[in-house]
């Protein structure tokens, strides 16, 4: 029997044909490894960072991962679900890059050199597409013949045409569309790892052979399900590989808000130059609405930069000279002469972006179904063997084939592939229908696991706006009489507030506005002047001293999002231990979080040591959620086990993120873990189920006790009790709303 | 009956037609990029 299975598969043949024209060996031969830059670490081994196209799956990702461990002097090797992106560190006396990369190569995937331009890769999307229409009509066909166990046989004649144009429809669906699963099968199977694709690939070849061998003798076979098996798993792989595309382009998002040119001061006058060209020492003018061109200290003038980049706090900050200032962050006001310290890759921001795409590149784990798949595996061919061996001692060879295939084909694992697509999908929706959009089913089953939170201050648990939080009605009314015309933040909260109260604005005159001091000018004819106050306030007064009836203070401050309380409480509720992560001052942070209902705050925290904290808690067990929004969240949301950025939040934030809040609230976040654990439960259960179903069936097949109607039935019911399952997962969640 | 032996043909030229019509598509591009195109119109010309 084993034999017919190889036989069945066709492997061998498919393959010697197959590499005739794969052009994979020629395509590597031309990539240029030299050019890819080797480190040598202190202890003599060799370091390098190369990307892997074409990892369809978690488990193409994992098995990549443990070939390459098993490789003689490989020392330590990640690939990046997300980014295709492979860390290699290995003895050079042993192997070298090149080799590496063929033996990559041999597993099926596309190694090239990082920064080379990939293909999109449309072969899955063409695949399903061929896969759906073939399913309908085979599905169509099969149904017509299925009937006539009930209503009396169809005349034979149109039963054999039925049968053979499914044999010819189920041909390309098994050679050409289920082929990714052959090759990951077989890829694996040689390198002695085994996942999900293994008892895919044979369930598949079984069901094709058995499907020719009865059209063939003139019987029904299951070609229907074969056919679906195969679109709804293509269609699980597509919907995957499609939410993993943006990932990649997170890192140069981040470093795109550095400017190309810069005004360089030589010798008394201003040339403008390319950013490449500036060196340490140089010095540059930035005016106001500019983008710092490199890190550096102010040498002459004063400004209001707004540092949201590198902190994640809206407020724009005030440095004058001596002050350090970095590349990509926004001269908001004012003029500055900055004497460059560092450019290009030196810069904070370029060091973030590497360390976003560092945090990237982690060890993918094996699904579930992957962990199963080993033993599913072997537990059907050893009861095949034993059916085989048992029938044929006391009955003979018939009756010994017979009921082996009868095994083989009902121990199909349709229902087990599907359970975890199926579910994950479901959730995926669920999830989505209450603002929490998330890129791939790897991150809900993550989601579901969460169990600590650190949840961004700005703009996550709070808008992450400036708001007036006190102030009296007059100081209110000159304050934005004097701001009317600013686009400073400070201005915005102002003259918000003062149309909320339905202050009408006055008329000011002389306006006069002084970068990082604040604005003076004429309102009633008297002379009034709004300057920095003590911290979070500005002051209203009136330098001459005249009548002071509206002078005051106006308090401003970023309020809490009215349902931040809310969902604070409900993620206790779920068992969640939340944190308030800020680079802000620990009492701004603690009032906020008194506010919000969260007892753990971190307070002055900058982007590295929220990506420590993470680190930190995921080295005690913890599986960490983070939420935030800012440029500098990237690399705290690529180091949690899911990062969650606001849809409203900055480009490079969202792109890293594994989720994405479509609404202006944190409540989502709730409804999403909610959803997540729906669609772990069930992916569970339908586990259980299938395994269940494969354990009585194929017991039953070994005895004899299966025929072709009760196969028939049995098998889409197998199928049906998971699509079921994953159709529970959204009245599960609604039961919690 | 004799009905299918057109129908059956017919059906399958038209499932073919619809075949060669996504992979055209597919092949064009159109489904490379799901995600852009919706949002293209708010961005800022450069």
């Amino acid at each position: 029997m084993a034999a017919a299975i190889i036989r069945g598969a066709g492997l061998e043949r498919y393959y010697v044909e197959r590499s005739e024209f794969a052009p994979r060996p020629v395509a590597d031969a031309r990539l240029d490894w030299s050019a890819v830059s080797v480190t040598t670490t202190p202890d003599g081994q060799c370091e390098a960072k190369l990307v892997v196209d074409g990892l369809r799956c978690a488990s193409c990702v994992w098995v990549t991962e443990r070939v390459l461990e098993r490789t003689p002097g490989v020392a330590r090797a990640t690939v990046s679900y997300a980014t295709g992106r492979t860390a290699l560190r290995w003895n050079p006396a042993q192997t070298d890059l090149p080799a590496l990369a063929r033996r990559i190569a041999a597993l099926g995937y596309h190694p090239r050199p990082l920064g080379e331009e990939r293909a999109p890769d449309r072969g899955l999307m063409r695949r399903m597409g061929v896969a759906a229409i073939a399913t309908l009509a085979i599905m169509g066909l099969y149904e017509g013949l299925y009937a006539g166990w009930w209503y009396g046989a169809i005349d034979p004649r149109y039963a054999a045409l039925f049968r053979w144009t499914s044999l010819v429809l189920a041909t390309p669906v098994t050679f050409w569309c289920a082929e990714p699963f052959f090759t990951g099968a077989w890829n694996a199977l040689r390198h002695r790892v085994l996942h999900m694709d293994l008892p895919i690939a044979l369930g598949v070849a079984i069901l094709y052979v058995h499907g020719l061998v009865e059209t063939l003798r003139g019987v029904d076979s299951y070609l229907d399900s074969l056919a679906m098996l195969v679109a709804l798993l293509l269609v699980g792989r597509v919907l995957e590989s499609r939410s993993r595309r943006r990932a990649t382009e997170a890192a140069s998002a981040l470093v795109g808000t550095v400017p190309h040119i810069a005004r360089r001061l030589r010798d008394g006058h201003i040339e403008r130059v390319p950013v490449s060209e500036l060196r340490p020492g140089d010095q540059i003018d930035v005016g106001a609405g500019e983008e710092l061109a490199a890190d550096g200290r102010v040498v002459e003038g004063s400004g209001q930069v707004r540092m949201a980049l590198i902190t994640g706090e809206a407020a724009p900050v005030l440095v004058g000279p001596g002050e350090a200032v970095v590349a990509g962050t926004l001269l908001a006001d004012g003029a500055i002469t900055v004497l460059v310290e560092a450019t290009g890759q030196e810069t904070v921001v370029h060091r973030m972006a590497a360390e976003l795409l560092a945090a990237q590149d982690r060890g993918m784990a094996p699904t579930s179904a992957d962990r199963i798949a080993p033993w599913f595996t072997a537990a059907t061919l050893v009861v095949a063997v034993a059916t085989f061996l048992g029938w044929w001692l006391t009955r003979g060879t018939d009756i010994a084939v017979a009921r082996t295939v009868a095994v083989l084909v009902v121990a199909c694992p349709c229902a087990l592939a599907l359970s975890q697509p199926l579910a994950a999908a479901a959730g995926l929706g669920a999830a989505a229908r209450r603002g929490l959009l998330l890129r791939s089913a790897d991150a809900l089953l993550r989601l579901a696991q969460i169990d600590e939170a650190g949840l961004d201050k700005t703009g996550t648990v709070t808008a992450g706006a400036l708001t007036v939080t006190h102030a009296d009605d007059a100081t209110l009314r000159i304050a934005a009489g004097l701001e009317r015309y600013s686009t400073h933040p400070i201005a915005n909260a102002i003259t918000a507030e003062a149309s909320r109260r339905g202050i009408p604005l006055p008329q000011a005159s002389e306006v006069r506005e002084t970068a990082g001091h604040g604005i003076a000018g004429v309102v009633d004819g008297v002379r009034w002047e709004l300057v920095s106050g003590e911290a979070g306030a500005v002051r209203v007064r009136a330098p001459h001293g005249e009548s002071a009836a509206g002078a005051g203070l106006i308090r401003l401050g970023d309020v809490i999002r009215p349902d931040a309380r809310t969902a604070v409480a409900a993620l206790r509720g779920l068992g969640i231990h939340a944190t308030l992560l800020t680079g802000d001052h620990e009492s701004v942070a603690n009032a906020i979080a008194r506010e919000a209902g969260i007892d753990a705050v971190a307070a002055r925290v900058d982007p590295a040591t929220k990506a420590a904290w993470i680190r930190d808690r995921q080295a005690e067990g913890r599986v960490v959620l983070f939420a935030g929004d800012g440029l500098n969240d990237g690399p705290a949301l690529a180091s949690a086990d899911v990062g969650i950025a606001m849809a409203s939040g900055a480009a490079s934030s969202v792109l890293v993120a594994d989720g994405i809040l479509a609404t202006q609230s944190i409540a989502p976040i709730v409804a999403g873990i909610r959803a997540a654990r729906a669609a772990q439960r069930m992916v569970h259960r339908s586990q259980l189920q299938s395994i269940a179903y494969n354990v009585v069936s194929v017991g039953a097949a070994a005895a004899g006790l299966v025929n072709p109607l009760v196969a028939a039935v049995l098998m889409p019911v197998s199928s049906a009790v998971v699509i079921w399952n994953a159709a529970r997962v959204e009245r599960l969640v609604r039961k919690d709303d | 009956m004799q009905g299918i032996l057109i129908l059956l043909p017919a059906v399958l030229i038209i499932g073919a037609v619809f075949a060669w019509l996504f992979l055209a598509a597919v092949k064009d591009g159109q489904f490379d990029d799901l995600d852009d195109p919706p949002t293209r119109m708010l961005q800022d010309d450069e």
